[in-house]
């Protein structure tokens, strides 16, 4: 399940980068309409991933979960403390 | 653009909704039979492990439905909010009610006690049923449109 989470992480920081670069530069809407659901797909798994990966790989059933919900780098945060704490 | 969006909602719906639906209605069957020591425990290990990794992936169907809404400028119509309600109301059923209930079972198939797991095994038939009966609905929805011009 720690796969899911990696690609989950990644997506999400790369979609937002991909549309904050769209936003700064060309802005075409294509881009938007196409990596804004990327992103939000990304971050909904991220969340829920989070609050459903097992207590092992995690340091606890319930810290460090919420940690999810940051935007952006939610997902790479949690996945940050379920490495840190598996060998 | 809206096509696209359109296409991938759709895509997503079939590919990913499709297996969580066909899962969960086999599940109670196979559970049943697993926990009675009938039946052998690994396919009800799969079907759970089927139910929950194709439920985190449905999130794209939503997600995406939201996408073409906001594309086609329908996020306002009635029949576009029953369906985010009804879905939600699915999600809701799938997440809280069938994944745990289906998780008790593979638990006590592996060793753990099943007194709870048996009465779980029964309601998952009736919980799995309304979940699909409620996308069912939402599909109708979404094809005939209630009180929109662009309706079947």
């Amino acid at each position: 399940m720690l796969t899911a989470l990696r690609v989950a992480a990644v997506v999400e920081a790369a979609s937002l980068a991909v549309l904050l670069v769209n936003l700064a530069t060309v802005h075409l809407p294509p881009v938007t309409q196409l990596a804004g659901p990327m992103h939000g797909c990304a971050y909904l798994a991220g969340i829920v991933l989070a609050l459903s990966l097992p207590a092992p790989p995690m340091p606890s059933p319930r810290r460090g979960r919420a940690l999810a919900l940051v935007p952006g780098i939610g997902g790479w945060l949690v996945l940050r403390r379920a490495e840190l704490n598996s060998p | 653009m809206t096509a696209v969006l359109l296409s991938v909602h759709v895509l997503a719906a079939i590919v990913f909704v499709g297996p969580v639906t066909a899962a969960t209605s086999m599940f109670p069957r196979h559970a049943r039979a697993a926990l009675a020591g009938e039946g052998p425990a690994a396919p009800v290990r799969l079907l759970h492990r089927i139910s929950r990794v194709y439920a985190v992936l449905a999130i794209a169907v939503p997600v995406f439905g939201l996408g073409t809404a906001v594309a086609m400028g329908v996020l306002g119509d009635a029949w576009l909010i029953a369906s985010l309600v009804l879905t939600a109301a699915a999600a809701a059923l799938l997440g809280l009610q069938i994944l745990p209930a289906q998780a008790e079972v593979a638990a006590a198939l592996g060793g753990e006690s099943d007194t709870r797991a048996v009465v779980a095994a029964r309601r998952l038939s009736m919980t799995s049923g309304v979940f699909a009966l409620l996308w069912a609905v939402v599909v109708v929805l979404m094809i005939a449109r209630p009180g929109s011009t662009t309706g079947v």
